[in-house]
């Protein structure tokens, strides 16, 4: 852009001393006067290097040396495993005898403190999502639970209990989170409270620790996320009890009140409602167990990391896992994939073709072969796909995305055993594989020095122990993106040289808009359509607040308000192809559109990279080809112009994302709604992308495709 | 860019209004904890708690909170504990801020309109016919004006709770006092602004080159003696303006420093008074000009001394403080000779070098430095780069939050990134003024071709 500005103004001095331009000026001469092929070879490029991906992935490692991953023998037993079963005895048993889960978060604590934790009770209550668009400036929430009439629901109970670490001084902690649904207990959900009892057990004897040990019994009723949420933001922010939650605690005491009578009946001991803390958090890891059919023979780990808006762990924390999941417990691991695209013809022409490939090059020289097979060309496209997707959509893809909003990392652990569980779990190797595991990591997590930092923040999987990292997959996006500015001067350059040929005195320039200054009617036209996003952009908040409105009504509500908006801005402001000279005005229109999207994806690039990696797929070819309908001579630019008319609207663009997650299955204009209402409550940039970026392009687009 | 009658005031009503919406909801923007917005310098927070120091009869610059004038706290301190129920708590100086910015774009128009009118006669003098035109078609002064107060720079300080409002309005107040010749308000304008932030010292040269020229003449020394002598002889009647361009009266001059010696005498004696019992101006000076002068406080903001001077070996750090702050007196004299004839344009430069190089700079100084750019609109609307610039402003702008996000809030990213952002803000404040400069040398360069050609 700098080198079109600099032609177009300074253009007849430089033409004097066009000798004595420098290297780097007349190299962006060069790149703009050629700047079609530039972008065709540029974006042809882009888009090779995203499929070379999974090519050009790298082997993890561990790369914090005070980790220690596996140095030492792991303790945990059989006799932890005992523990862990009588827990899911007593949680089973009292579900089936008293037939009320309300008893499970006293039974939890009453284990926990026989241990000599420290143990109590944090109570939340549901919270209705809210919209913060620009949530994700700011970290620290301060509307939260203070406010709202929580009166009538029922109040979650996390319980939660610390063990002191013998060797530390209080300042640092390691948190276990084991979710469960005290509303409708399953199988599963115990034996992950008995997993997570039993290493709890085991570390509360542990000498060697030097941070201390939360466990937090994660009530789950209203959700996963909200809970851990809740107690994350209490133990962050204490709320100082104001009026609101005074009304709140009164109502709360009603109704624990009972429990806790009966409790000090049984004069167990119990928890107190006073929030304890243990410091800053080191890790977090949240504990699954899910007891899926499975072909495979060894137990499996799926683990889960993405947080909200494409932010990961850190990735040693995933490494540790893995290597102590693979090499010292032999379980089977997994992270996401898209399963559909396994059998993709396209991927497998691709990989193909890309063996092939390596073997040629590997008989010219043995050291330049690349080595991937086409199938792992295929399974790793496809999980590249999931962890593209995953980071794209914005939304956490389980509860440890809560601890990412305070910099702590966490990840999901998901363990499936190759045998169902029995009554019986006392000798159920899973559970003492999964015990080790947790140790170990623990353990490994414990050694730190410093919070984790010395590995990658941003990054892709395209399998468990290969990554891609932000390094590499810069590369494709720049030089997608590099065309823009580019044909933005190029269109600026051009448009000036046409006309300085004309208007070479001084009588000319005096004219009412100096040349370089025609852009701003230009500018003009794209901040409004970018004012009318905003509007659209704000819309959902408020039709979300009519009472009683299926999804289908609310969509066609928005849909026909933004049109009517726009609609108004036409009349009030005038037809933006009512200004005089027509020709060269869609050409400033593309350039400044073209400066507008590429100001946006950069931005949005910084936020969540795969949005806009997904996002400038369709956005970058939509801004090159733009070109009124009824100027564009080759029948194939026209064709071009239209099917990105079509695929380039945000509504399309979501049937797309939707087709890759679900499989099209009577999709109505319902589901767009709640597809964008789920984006919005998660606080999901890509929401912003859509429709702030995304929809004034296309807007924009079509502006210039039916200019007369 | 077209304002005519009516709407010049609607359109001032609406920037107006749009400031007092803002004002209501302050705590969904909190734009005042922005390091963009509010430095330690022109933070209204920092003024607040030096003025409960005060309260509790403790210095208030106890503590290293509050940095500015004494003075401030004494008109502004009491506003900023005063709450009405229901709204925000530091509503009376957000809308104080309002006022001073309804004030700041005045100033400007009243200015633009000093400036029209020197260099409509001129140009009449010259018979430029085509140029006088041409400068008719846009009235820049109202074009200035509007550029200031819709500004969203302008817009963010003024609902950010900081003092530059005040500050800019103190510094376009010295210049209109300049160009319209009232020395005591232009001394007044100068002292104040220079108490509140120092670095308006430097504008004492255009101040005074106003003054004894008269505002923004057009270049004599390019023009030589062809154009007086012609001029001079041709039309006796007015005298006046045509005096101005050439002798350098000494007397307005003489009574601008007069009044600088009184009203800074008159503004020590207060503070003195203020701070009588804490230390008095000695710890004054050493609280606000030390700390901008040794840049103490290495908070992140849009500069670029914060992060130098976290960098820099602390054995070095005198030698670089030096080399810092002498870097924008350097510029001052060169400057000053290059654009001699052009005082206000000079004035203008002179900000945008002080608010690149200064130790604590907001975007509070870019809405100043913009509005008064586009009181010469006329003069400088060939100038290059307009729409990189324009892009780079805004890319800027948006980009500094969002880094500053990563490295503050997600930990993704570090230090670098957000210093990435000062960089280019800083560059593209230096292709602003070296490309305006010689858009406005350019200018200069067709007048004096004009004159040449139609003798």
């Amino acid at each position: 852009m700098e080198e079109s500005e600099e032609e177009n103004g300074g253009r007849k001095m430089k033409s004097m001393e066009r000798r004595k331009a420098r290297l780097i000026i007349r190299l962006g001469e060069f790149l703009i006067s050629h700047s079609v092929l530039a972008s065709v070879i540029s974006c042809a490029a882009g888009i090779v290097v995203l499929f070379l991906l999974p090519v050009l992935a790298k082997k993890t490692y561990i790369s914090e040396n005070a980790l220690m991953p596996g140095s030492a023998n792991p303790m945990f037993s059989q006799k932890h495993v005992m523990e862990a079963d009588k827990l899911v005895k007593a949680i089973t048993d009292q579900i089936y005898s008293t037939g009320k889960e309300l008893e499970t978060p006293r039974l939890i604590a009453q284990y926990m403190s026989h241990l000599g934790a420290e143990v109590y009770y944090h109570k939340f209550k549901e919270e209705t999502k809210q919209f913060h668009p620009f949530h994700f400036f700011s970290s620290i929430h301060t509307s939260g639970s203070v406010h709202g009439n929580g009166s009538t629901t029922a109040l979650g109970i996390n319980t939660v209990g610390i063990i002191r670490a013998p060797r530390g001084d209080g300042k640092e902690s390691i948190v276990m989170v084991s979710p469960y649904n005290s509303q409708k207990l399953v199988l599963d959900d115990a034996v992950s409270l008995g997993l997570a009892y039993s290493v709890f057990s085991l570390l509360s004897q542990a000498t060697w620790l030097a941070k201390d040990i939360v466990w937090v019994a994660s009530d789950s009723r209203y959700g996963e996320y909200v809970s851990v949420d809740a107690w994350l933001r209490e133990y962050h922010n204490p709320s100082f009890l104001s009026e609101a939650v005074k009304v709140d605690s009164d109502t709360y005491k009603m109704c624990i009140d009972k429990n806790m009578a009966h409790n000090c009946k049984n004069g167990g001991d119990r928890g107190s409602d006073d929030f304890r803390r243990a410091g800053t958090m080191a890790a977090g890891l949240v504990l699954k167990v899910t007891d899926q059919k499975q072909t495979n023979e060894r137990d499996s780990l799926k683990i889960y990391s993405e947080a909200s808006n494409g932010q990961m762990p850190n990735l040693d924390l995933v490494n540790i896992v893995y290597y102590l999941a693979v090499q010292r417990q032999s379980f089977h691991v997994k992270v996401g994939i898209i399963r559909s695209l396994l059998s993709s013809v396209f991927l497998k022409t691709i990989g193909k073709t890309l063996e092939i490939l390596s073997e040629m090059v590997g008989y010219l020289n043995p050291k330049w072969k690349f080595g991937i097979s086409s199938a792992d060309y295929v399974e790793g496209s496809a999980t590249l796909a999931s962890s593209m997707y995953t980071q794209a959509l914005g939304v956490p893809t389980g509860s440890h995305g809560a601890f990412r909003d305070y910099q702590v990392d966490a990840i999901t652990l998901e363990f499936s055993p190759s045998f169902p569980f029995q009554k019986d779990l006392s000798h159920s190797l899973t559970i003492i594989n999964s015990g080790r595991l947790i140790e170990g990591v623990i353990r490994s997590v414990n050694n730190l020095l410093e919070k984790f930092h010395q590995s990658f923040f941003l990054y892709f999987f395209t399998s468990p122990d290969k990554f891609i990292s932000v390094g590499v997959y810069m590369i494709g996006f720049a030089l997608l993106a590099a065309p823009l500015p580019i044909v933005a001067s190029a269109l600026f350059s051009g448009k000036f040289t046409s006309e300085d040929h004309g208007e070479s005195t001084v009588t000319e320039k005096t004219s009412n808009s100096p040349a370089s200054w025609q852009w701003i009617g230009a500018a003009k036209v794209v901040f409004t359509v970018h004012i009318w996003a905003i509007i659209v952009l704000l819309m959902p908040h408020f039709i979300s607040q009519l009472p009683n409105l299926t999804s289908t009504m609310s969509m066609l509500i928005w849909i026909s308000n933004s049109t009517i908006t726009a609609l108004f801005f036409y009349m009030v402001l005038g037809s933006p192809y009512q200004h005089s000279n027509p020709q060269h005005k869609w050409l400033l229109l593309k350039a400044v559109m073209i400066s507008a999207t590429s100001i946006g994806l950069s931005l949005m690039s910084i936020i969540n990279f795969a949005t806009v990696q997904i996002g400038s797929l369709f956005l970058v070819p939509m801004c090159l080809i733009a070109q009124p309908l009824r100027c564009s001579k080759p029948v194939l630019l026209t064709c071009c112009n239209l099917l990105f008319m079509i695929i380039g609207f945000p509504l399309f663009a979501m049937l797309i994302f939707e087709s890759l997650s679900t499989e099209f299955e009577g999709i109505c204009i319902g589901n767009f709604w709640e597809w964008t209402q789920s984006l919005w409550e998660w606080n999901s940039a890509t929401y912003l992308y859509l429709l702030v970026v995304h929809l004034p392009c296309w807007v924009l687009f079509m502006h210039i495709l039916f200019h007369p | 860019m077209k304002a005519e009658g009516g709407s010049y005031w609607v359109w001032i009503g609406i920037a107006l209004l749009f400031r007092v919406i803002l004002i209501c909801f302050p705590t969904n923007l909190n734009l005042g904890s922005r390091p963009e917005v509010a430095t330690p310098v022109t933070s209204l927070r920092r003024l607040a708690e030096g003025y409960w120091l005060k309260q509790a009869s403790m210095s208030p610059y106890a503590g290293s909170m509050y940095h500015g004038s004494p003075l401030l706290i004494y008109i502004l301190g009491p506003l900023t504990v005063k709450r009405i129920e229901g709204k925000p708590s530091h509503i009376l100086c957000s809308l104080l801020f309002v006022i001073a910015d309804f004030l700041t774009a005045l100033l400007i128009r009243a200015t633009g309109y000093k400036l029209k009118f020197t260099k409509s006669q001129f140009l009449k003098r010259g018979n430029l016919s085509k140029l006088l035109e041409s400068s008719r078609k846009f009235s820049a002064e109202d074009i200035a004006s509007l550029v200031y107060l819709w500004n969203p720079f302008t817009i963010a300080t003024c609902v950010g709770s900081s003092t530059s409002p005040l500050e800019n309005m103190m510094i376009v107040l010295s210049l209109y006092g300049a160009c319209s010749r009232l020395a005591p308000l232009a001394a007044f304008g100068w002292v104040i602004a220079t108490h509140l932030s120092l670095y308006p010292v430097i504008l004492i040269i255009p101040v005074i080159l106003i003054l004894g020229h008269g505002p923004d003449s057009p270049p004599v020394r390019l023009l030589g003696s062809s154009f007086s002598t012609s001029g001079y002889k041709d039309d006796k009647s007015s005298t006046l303006p045509i005096r101005g361009f050439q002798t350098f009266s000494w007397r307005f001059v003489f009574h601008f420093l007069l009044w600088a010696l009184i009203w800074s005498v008159y503004v020590l004696v207060l503070s003195a008074i203020y701070l009588k019992e804490f230390g008095g101006l000695n710890e004054m000076f050493r609280k606000t000009y030390g700390f901008i002068i040794s840049v103490e406080d290495l908070s992140p903001n849009i500069g670029i001394l914060w992060y130098f001077f976290a960098e820099v070996f602390v054995i070095f750090r005198e030698f670089f403080l030096i080399v810092f702050n002498m870097n924008i007196l350097f510029m001052i004299l060169p400057l000053a000779i290059r654009l001699s004839h052009r005082p206000c344009f000079l004035a203008f430069v002179y900000v945008v070098i002080s608010s690149m190089l200064k130790s604590y700079p907001s975007i509070g100084d870019s809405a100043l430095y913009l509005g008064l750019l586009a009181l010469f609109i006329d003069e400088v609307r060939d100038i290059r780069f307009s729409f990189f610039l324009f892009c780079g402003y805004i890319g800027v702008s948006l980009l500094s939050p969002v880094m500053h996000n990563l490295w503050i809030w997600r930990g993704t990213g570090n230090a670098n990134f957000y210093f990435a952002t000062g960089i280019a803000y800083a560059c593209l404040q230096t292709v602003l003024v070296t490309e305006s400069v010689s858009a406005m040398l350019n200018h200069d360069r067709t007048i004096r071709k004009e004159l040449t050609a139609s003798k």
